[in-house]
């Protein structure tokens, strides 16, 4: 796997590595309780948050358009999102903890993202993505951004609501947020993903619609796929509203729907003749 | 010129002695002035509160001369005739200045680690300051000691948590529901805690009370003190829909709520979450509940294991405390040399 410092992959490895010392470091703060508010959780995933954008800057700059055209780009784009949400939600000071739980998932899936066979060579594509394919691969990923802070959010609420529920000391004495907030936050977060997961698909639809012969993508595993996801997520938000499936379900549902996302991601792209064409 | 303390504290005598030993906010100033006439003190602050009566004070003369002299001023002031020996503790320097700091802390309060004693330090500091009863040594005296409490606050664990069940159950209650302020309480029964646990809910915002009783009247004087509403015993349930913590302390041998009655209430509320403390002995509330999803029930014995283990962490805190305030006491300390302090002057109780 050879690190390449020029378009920005070794400035994602350094991001990576440090989720990974901040990942060590949430088994500290879990262990002690998360009884003390914590900067460091936070400055680190910062410390990360900047070399990463340096990764994706880079590589933008080298490719000369946004950077979501391979597995790697859009893995990585998608890693970018969650901590940059996390950076806006982590100045709120009870849910700087999100980055105890975050730290982890980001880890896990940046040394996946570091996979060299994720990394096609641009050489090797068939052409460029256009511009209306960028700000559609943008806008999703970004939406899985959100989706993969509300899992962790949602992992958040499962384990303080676990806590609660068998009276452990420990749900007194963290500095957790109290469990309707962190549904709360589960909550924007789904519903600024499923605003981002719609619009992204209405313009992959329109981008689609100009091509010749759209149709013959109709059944394509990734188009599919995006819709299950996207009917997956909206069935989670009308189910809180309308039937009152809210608390400890709502947040299995949120946790296990990205688990889905993140577990089928690549292998449909993979499947997908649009998303991963032969050469 | 040596800082000095004397006073009597729950520590060393009862409310019947110490009270008789009280000021009055009012009369503090000219206290502090005729001390001050009188050569006993340069500068002083009296603390006065309904645990402790103490004096604060720099003074020029020798330190046992100063003792002997605010005795006496104290017994004359208030024409005390019982015999006053071990319940005034009179302390020179190191243990005056170690002694106020722990004041400040808490350390020395009835309930270890309570907050209420530096704001009342503070108010008593304030008071002598804008009469101008403190100089250079006691102003440097007592900012170390509100910096010293500060310090402490956020390096220990010495102030944390509830260490009474109706601060628990308020904290229970803030980390299940975002705001408090938008939180109705029903209160089952009647009783000493349910009532301490509804008001320390109200002081933190809930936003009203619903008192619900056998006996009509009492559910309606309850109601009356705490600012809320009754309703009749067998109508507590039609409120459900906007309750959402229920304080239960009747003494009804069988259950109040069961499972049975609750699953169909749970719908009315949308399942929002409830917290259900079941303060009564037998308990009011089926334990079975808790395993419904959004409810949270916490019996006596649970919230009372929470008090204790927050009060244990505080007790363990004590040492480091202690090392903290021997560290910032020694700033003060090592400004102009203290004189010894004469044999004879004994150490207030609990003190080294």
């Amino acid at each position: 796997m050879g690190v390449d410092w020029l378009n920005g992959r070794g400035f994602f490895a350094m991001a990576v590595v440090i989720y990974g010392i901040s990942t060590v470091y949430s088994v500290f703060l879990w262990r002690k309780g998360f009884r003390r508010d914590d900067w460091v959780i936070y400055a680190l995933l910062a410390a990360a948050f900047a070399f990463h954008t340096t990764a994706m800057i880079k590589r933008g700059m080298s490719l000369n358009h946004c950077p979501v055209s391979n597995l790697y780009e859009a893995t990585a784009f998608i890693t970018w999102t969650i901590v940059g949400f996390y950076s806006i939600a982590g100045l709120v000071p009870k849910l700087r903890f999100l980055g105890a739980f975050a730290s982890p998932v980001l880890f896990a899936i940046g040394i996946f993202a570091l996979m060299p066979r994720l990394d096609i060579p641009h050489e090797l594509s068939p052409a460029p993505p256009g511009t209306l394919t960028s700000i559609h691969a943008a806008m999703i990923s970004l939406a899985y951004g959100a989706f993969g802070l509300s899992c962790v959010a949602g992992i958040m609420y499962l384990t303080q609501e676990r806590n609660l529920k068998f009276h452990k000391l420990k749900a007194i004495f963290s500095l957790l947020p109290p469990i309707q907030r962190l549904e709360l936050v589960v909550v924007r977060l789904l519903i600024a993903g499923l605003i981002l997961l719609t619009a992204g698909l209405a313009i992959g639809a329109y981008d689609l619609s100009l091509l010749n012969n759209p149709q013959r993508f109709r059944g394509d595993p990734k188009v599919v796929w995006s819709a299950l996801v996207w009917v997956m997520y909206a069935g989670l938000l009308i189910g809180r509203w309308k039937f009152a499936q809210s608390g400890r379900r709502f947040a299995i549902g949120t946790v296990g729907t990205f688990a889905f996302v993140l577990l089928t991601f690549w292998g449909t792209n993979l499947l997908s003749s649009l998303h991963n064409p032969t050469p | 010129m040596p800082i000095v303390a004397l006073g009597l504290s729950h520590h060393s005598c009862p409310v019947t002695v110490r009270e008789q030993f009280a000021f009055s906010e009012a009369s503090i100033p000219e206290v502090l002035a005729k001390m001050r006439e009188k050569g006993l003190v340069d500068e002083g602050v009296i603390l006065s509160t309904c645990n402790r009566v103490e004096v604060y004070a720099s003074t020029s003369l020798d330190t046992r001369a100063c003792f002997e002299g605010l005795h006496q001023f104290l017994v004359d002031h208030h024409a005390y005739e019982g015999p006053l020996n071990e319940e005034l503790y009179k302390l020179g320097e190191p243990m005056s200045v170690h002694h106020l700091f722990k004041v400040a802390c808490g350390l020395d309060s009835m309930v270890l680690g309570e907050t209420e004693i530096l704001g009342q330090l503070k108010k008593a500091y304030d008071l002598a300051l804008q009469h101008g009863h403190t100089g250079s040594r006691l102003n440097k005296a007592f900012q170390r000691a509100f910096n010293v409490a500060k310090h402490i606050r956020t390096e220990t664990n010495i102030q944390r948590g509830s260490v009474s069940v109706g601060s628990v159950a308020v904290e229970l209650a803030e980390k299940i529901f975002n705001h408090l302020k938008e939180r109705e309480v029903l209160v089952i029964g009647a009783g000493d805690t349910s009532e301490k646990t509804a008001r320390a809910l109200l002081s933190r915002g809930a936003k009203g009370i619903v008192v619900t009783n056998r006996s009509l009247e009492k559910a309606q004087a309850l109601a009356a003190d705490l600012g809320g509403r009754a309703v009749g015993f067998d109508a507590w349930a039609s409120e459900f829909g906007r309750i959402d913590i229920v304080i239960s302390s009747t003494s009804a041998p069988n259950y109040v709520l069961d499972r049975a009655k609750l699953e169909p209430l749970m719908k009315l509320r949308r399942q929002k979450p409830l917290l259900l403390i079941d303060i009564a002995v037998p308990r009011d509330i089926e334990p079975e509940v808790n395993f419904m999803d959004d409810v949270y029930l916490y019996n006596i014995d649970d919230l009372q294991a929470i008090a204790a283990d927050y009060l244990k962490q505080r007790q363990e805190e004590i040492a480091r405390c202690e090392a903290i305030i021997q560290e910032k006491a020694q700033i003060i300390l090592s400004q102009p040399a203290p004189r010894p302090s004469p044999p004879g002057t004994e150490p207030a109780f609990g003190h080294d």
